[in-house]
Formats: structure tokens, C-alpha cells, sequence
């Protein structure tokens, strides 16, 4: 009993220290975001305000995280379905030179993005594809082999005798996937759409060279602000709300996630 | 910041560098890079096209004042003649000059690009490829006011401007320092060179390709040779070979007294502005002091923050705006470009609290009353007026020079 409330403890200070290492560095950036002014060598801002914030609404921060969401989620919404097929048809082993197949899919992870942008640039100019879908196309094959990985390993330890358990029982193959797949896959999912947001959300290079200008987005705005000296607070608050939609994103992922192993 | 950020970063223009190789090999069509003319015409018919046009204005997008300048005072300047100003931030004028060479090979002709604030290496690469539109800027009635023969305007970086862009505003480097903490300011480079020497540990200067650590290697060659005249702006073998030894010995024996004796210097501006800042080192240094009473009013920089004014004087530059031939809105790039160098908006973008950048127009070329008002801008404790500062303005020396110079450094100090 007593080795039981040791690892207890253990487990706690381990996950505590965990919390800590995240949170910490948001401190001085929350303490920047509200600094009017903080100059060396004093401890804390000497001035505080909303001077950051106002700089941040200026620069356009609104419309930026507006874009920046969408543009997340239609490249979580388009990179989880194919991944989650290619997933399940890698684990399943059935796919004659897999690992070839798996080095073709993994393939966007070598290649650095400005390659590719630059790259694929002039071909997408040429068949006139609008800037906004090349952008949403390009960042949806950057995403697929976290999709692809994430799912390859939830269905290597998915256990199809369920599904096989219900075809006989008389379910359609629909309500298979509907009632038995999904529910037990869906933290998979959840990781995984999760992944393909955070590409989406935080891409620079693709954005600004295929999209042509037409998107800005919010890394857009924080590479810019951060490139100068004297933005600390404007950069702070960009970041801060940079931050704030994967956090929660993930507070959902990790409730579906719980709610999947009970 | 002003000039410095346009021509930024040449780790960037390296990746420039590669895409313009990565596009040579993507693109089955050689590639064309003779420059595309604009044919002459009236003014007149200028504004007509112009009207109802979109103007997109890819710009660095670091700096509020700059921000604000273009969205509050220009754009709606544009708009009363007709033409939508739309501003496009970017981290890196590099990333604009990407997107038109990729226009430029995919045979775009209404590209997202319509103007380009720009100079130095970013438009030398443009040039190269032949990615701006050329012989325009002579068509804007707004030239009169500047002088046809100013060796700032009429080159950039040592290459001939060709009317394939029009003058923004000056530039001018300046070596920053605070007067609480330096008691004896060096007059001149090669005394600030013996100053280093005296208070170890109080000085560096951003490692090169950092454009501004760049300047500052310049800034020491024509001290070392003697003066700005004893250097051939012109790069050649020779010249490098003659002066290149006496330029990083004298970095050399500085070196022990620099900050972290030198073993370590700031990769970028910012960084050493940091350590000013934090009172770390005793200077900086700018390529863009229109900033600078800025970062003293929000209290980055100390109040007592100071230009080194310097009898060997120092390098400037001019930043100017470039119209690529991919845009669909050249009449209307035209329209702005000739705005931005009307005197109302000089006069406006030199307001300290606008923007502070120096005028490219002549004084002598302005009506009187303008002449006045440019006399009566209020004058900054921080920065000197742009007469003080620009006195025996050092010319930039040829492209040619600052990569074999980055080059040379990289190889005898950083290596060594």
C-alpha cells in the first residue's frame, strides 16, 4: 500500500513539474503583453497598460486570427480522412512495399517547405490555381504524414475482432464504421486533426509565397512585428493569442482522449 | 530601421539565391531577363487607367510608424485619386522578391505584387532577372522636386537605377551611444576604433551578413584606407587584395576588447540592440535612425541615448519603390509612387511622430513655403537633423564588395 500512494505522489510531482515546464515560459509573455514600458534592469514592468493590445488590433491581429483558424481547421477538416485511410490501409499490411509506400507519404517531412513552396510555386501559377486553395492544398499534404503516422499507430493496436463481432451480429458495414470505428478511434482522430491544425496554424513560408499576400495570417503578423526592435509587447500579445486556440484545442483532445480509454 | 530592413538578411538572399536556382530548374521556358520597358505617356492617361485599379504594397512590416504612415496618411491619399492602396506585411523583402520571380516564370501578368518598398541586394536580384518595370520613373510629374544627378538616388548599392525605382527617403548609418555611460565620445572612426581599445568589454557590432554589422566593416574599411576617396567603389580583385589585409587586421586587434572579447558577437541588430538596452555595451548602431527617438520614448533605449556624429562622416543610402512587370496595376504603382514623392507626403512621412524618415526631394527644388516648413521640422534631442548627420555622407560601395567583404569576415574573424 505504501510503494501505491509513493508512485501516487511521485506521479503527481512528475505531472506538476510537467505543468510547470509548459506554463513557465508563458509567464514573461503575459507579463510583456500588459508592459508599457520594461526596461533593463528592473524585475518587473515599470509601467503597465494595454499598449500591446491596442498595437496588436492595429496590425490587424483580428481578421489574422479569424484567417488563421480557418485556414487550421479546413487543413485538419481535409488531412485526417486520407490519413486515417492510408493509416488503417498501412497497419493492416496489406499494401504490397509499405515501407515504400510509408517513405513516399513521410516524404513532405524532408523536404524543407521553402523548397517546396518555391518549388511548386510557378507550376500553380501556371495552371492558375487560386492562391487560397493552393495554399489549403499544399498545407494538407504537409500535414498528412503526422495524420498518416498518428493513424498508422491507433489502428496497429485496434482490435478489428470488434468490427468483425458486429458485422455478424447484423450491423452494415456504415453502421460499423459509425458505431464501432469511429468511437474507438475518435482520440486518434482527435491527435491527429489536432497535428494537422497546428501545421496549418502556424505555417509562414506557404502562406506568404503561394497565398500571394492574400492571406494574412497571424505568423505572418508575428514574424513581421518580431523582426524589429522595441515590439516586445505587440509580439507578446500575438503570440499569447497564438497560442491560446492549440491550448484549447487540446484541452479537447485530451478530454476525448479520456473519455476513449474508460 | 527604415533602409536597413529592405535589404536584409542575407541569409534570406542566399535562399533567394537557391529559389531562383530551384525556378531555373522547376521552369521548362528559359528564362527572360531583359527588363520590361513601360511605354511613355502623358501623365493623364496615367490617372485614367490608374482609376479604380488596386495597389498592393509589399512592405517589411516591423515598424508601426511605418505601418500606420502607409495606412493613415498614404492610402487615403491614394484613394482621392482613385487608386486602393492595400499594404502586405511581410518579415523579409526577400519574400516579396520570391513571388515575383515565381510570377515572372510562370508568365503571370496581373500578379499580387504591385510595388515593392526596396534596395540594395533585393533589388539587385530583381534586376538580374529582370523582374522590374523600367524607364517609368521619369513619367512622374512629382521627379521635378528631386535632383537628377544625387548619386543616392541615381544608384543603389552601385547599381544604376535605371528608372526601374522610384526614391522613398533616405537612410543614413549612424553609430549610437549613451551619453550618461560614455563620457569621452570618439569623434571619428578610427578614434572610436582606440576608444574600444580603452574600455574593453563596452563595444561590438552585429556579426556580418547582418546588414547593419555589414555597414559597420564598411564603415572601418574607408577609415583604415585613408578615406572613402582611396576606395574604388567598383569592385575588383585587386582593391579587395590591397585593402582586405589592413581592414581585418585593425577588426583583429580590436577584437580582445570587444564585448566577451570577441569570442561571441550579436547574430543580428536586434541583438546587440538588446545588450544596449540592458546597458551591456555603451553603443549600437543603425542604418535607420528614424527610429531611434521612438525606442527612447517607450524607454527600450536610455534617455540619454545619442548619435555619434563622426568628421569622417558616414555611409548612406535611399530606399525606393520598385514596380515588378508581373503587377496588373502598374498605372495605378505609378500613381502611388508619384504620391509618395509628392511634398505634402515627404513632408508628412519627416514628421517625427508620423514617421521621421528623411525627404529624397531637394530643398532647392521646393517652393519656398515648403523649403520652411522642411526648416521648421521639430528637431529631436536624439536624432540630429538629416544635414548634420548626412555631411560628407560616405557613398555604398558595389554589391560586389559587401559579399566579398561578409565573406572575408566570416573567414578572418569569425574562423579565426
Amino acid at each position: 500500500m505504501r510503494t501505491d500512494r509513493a508512485v501516487r505522489a511521485a506521479s503527481r510531482t512528475g505531472r506538476g513539474l510537467l505543468a510547470l515546464w509548459l506554463v513557465l515560459p508563458v509567464v514573461p509573455l503575459l507579463l510583456w503583453a500588459f508592459a508599457d514600458r520594461w526596461t533593463h534592469p528592473a524585475l518587473l514592468p515599470q509601467e503597465w497598460g494595454v499598449q500591446g493590445l491596442a498595437e496588436a488590433a492595429a496590425s490587424g491581429a483580428g481578421g489574422a486570427f479569424l484567417r488563421s483558424t480557418l485556414l487550421g481547421a479546413v487543413v485538419a477538416l481535409l488531412a485526417t480522412p486520407p490519413g486515417a485511410m492510408a493509416g488503417r490501409a498501412l497497419a493492416s499490411r496489406q499494401v504490397p512495399g509499405s515501407t515504400a509506400v510509408l517513405a513516399v507519404l513521410l516524404s513532405p517531412l524532408v523536404l524543407p517547405p521553402f523548397a517546396v513552396a518555391l518549388g511548386l510555386d510557378v507550376l500553380l501559377l501556371r495552371l492558375r490555381v487560386p492562391a487560397a486553395l493552393g495554399v489549403v492544398v499544399l498545407l494538407v499534404v504537409a500535414a498528412l504524414p503526422y495524420t498518416t503516422i498518428t493513424m498508422r499507430a491507433a489502428y496497429a493496436a485496434h482490435d478489428r475482432g470488434f468490427e468483425d463481432e458486429a458485422r455478424l451480429l447484423g450491423a452494415t458495414r456504415w453502421q460499423t464504421v459509425r458505431s464501432v470505428q469511429l468511437p474507438l478511434l475518435a482520440p486518434a482522430l482527435a491527435g491527429a486533426a489536432f497535428l494537422a491544425f497546428l501545421v496549418g496554424w502556424s505555417d509562414y513560408i506557404v502562406t506568404v509565397l503561394i497565398g500571394g499576400g492574400r492571406l494574412t495570417t497571424l505568423p505572418l503578423l508575428v514574424a513581421s512585428a518580431a523582426s524589429a526592435t522595441g515590439n516586445d509587447a505587440q509580439v507578446a500579445v500575438l503570440s499569447l493569442t497564438a497560442v491560446l486556440p492549440p491550448v484549447a484545442l487540446l484541452v479537447v483532445v485530451g478530454m476525448l482522449g479520456r473519455r476513449g480509454r474508460r | 530601421m527604415a533602409a536597413r530592413r529592405p535589404a536584409s538578411r542575407r541569409a534570406r538572399r542566399t535562399a533567394v539565391g537557391v529559389g531562383a536556382l530551384l525556378l531555373a530548374l522547376a521552369g521548362c521556358a528559359a528564362p527572360v531577363s531583359e527588363p520590361t520597358t513601360a511605354e511613355a505617356r502623358g501623365w493623364d492617361d496615367v490617372l485614367a487607367e490608374a482609376d479604380g485599379q488596386t495597389v498592393r504594397l509589399w512592405m517589411y512590416g516591423g515598424d508601426d510608424k511605418g505601418n500606420a504612415y502607409v495606412d493613415d496618411v498614404l492610402a487615403p491619399a491614394a484613394a482621392e485619386e482613385g487608386v486602393t492602396l492595400e499594404r502586405v506585411p511581410i518579415a523579409d523583402t526577400g519574400d516579396a522578391v520570391n513571388r515575383v520571380l515565381s510570377e515572372r516564370q510562370a508568365g503571370v501578368t496581373d500578379g499580387e505584387v504591385d510595388l515593392i518598398w526596396i534596395n540594395g541586394e533585393n533589388f539587385a536580384t530583381g534586376q538580374q532577372a529582370g523582374a522590374w518595370l523600367c524607364d517609368w520613373t521619369s513619367m512622374l510629374p512629382n521627379m521635378e522636386y528631386v535632383d537628377p544627378e544625387d548619386p543616392l538616388l541615381t544608384t543603389d548599392f552601385g547599381l544604376d537605377v535605371n528608372g526601374c525605382e522610384a526614391p522613398w527617403h533616405k537612410a543614413q548609418f549612424a553609430l549610437v551611444y549613451d551619453e550618461a555611460r560614455v563620457e569621452d565620445p570618439p569623434g571619428s572612426v578610427d578614434e572610436l576604433l582606440t576608444w574600444i581599445e580603452e574600455h574593453p568589454g563596452r563595444f561590438s557590432y552585429p556579426a556580418p551578413p547582418d546588414f547593419t554589422g555589414s555597414v559597420f566593416v564598411r564603415q572601418v574599411l574607408y577609415s583604415v584606407a585613408g578615406g572613402v576617396d582611396n576606395v574604388p567603389l567598383e569592385f575588383s580583385q585587386d582593391a579587395y587584395d590591397e585593402l582586405a589585409p589592413e581592414l581585418f587586421g585593425t577588426l583583429e586587434d580590436i577584437e580582445p576588447s570587444l564585448w566577451r572579447e570577441g569570442q561571441t558577437y550579436p547574430q543580428s541588430l536586434q541583438e546587440l540592440d538588446q545588450l544596449y538596452a540592458d546597458g551591456q555595451v555603451d553603443f549600437t548602431m543603425t542604418y535607420g535612425p528614424a527610429t531611434l527617438p521612438d525606442l527612447v520614448e517607450e524607454g527600450t533605449f536610455p534617455p540619454t541615448t545619442r548619435v555619434l556624429l563622426v568628421e569622417d562622416g558616414t555611409i548612406g543610402n535611399a530606399s525606393f519603390l520598385a514596380v515588378p512587370s508581373t503587377s496588373g496595376s502598374r498605372a495605378g504603382a505609378m500613381v502611388v509612387a508619384n504620391l509618395a514623392l509628392s511634398p505634402e507626403q515627404q513632408l508628412a512621412k519627416a514628421r517625427p511622430e508620423v514617421w521621421g524618415q528623411y525627404t529624397v526631394l531637394d530643398p532647392e527644388r521646393l517652393p519656398g513655403e515648403v523649403q520652411t516648413q522642411f526648416a521648421e521640422l521639430p528637431q529631436s534631442e536624439v536624432l540630429p537633423s538629416y544635414a548634420e548627420l548626412s555631411e560628407d555622407a560616405d557613398p555604398e560601395v558595389e554589391a560586389g564588395w559587401v559579399t566579398a567583404l561578409d565573406e572575408g569576415w566570416r573567414r578572418q574573424i569569425a574562423a579565426g
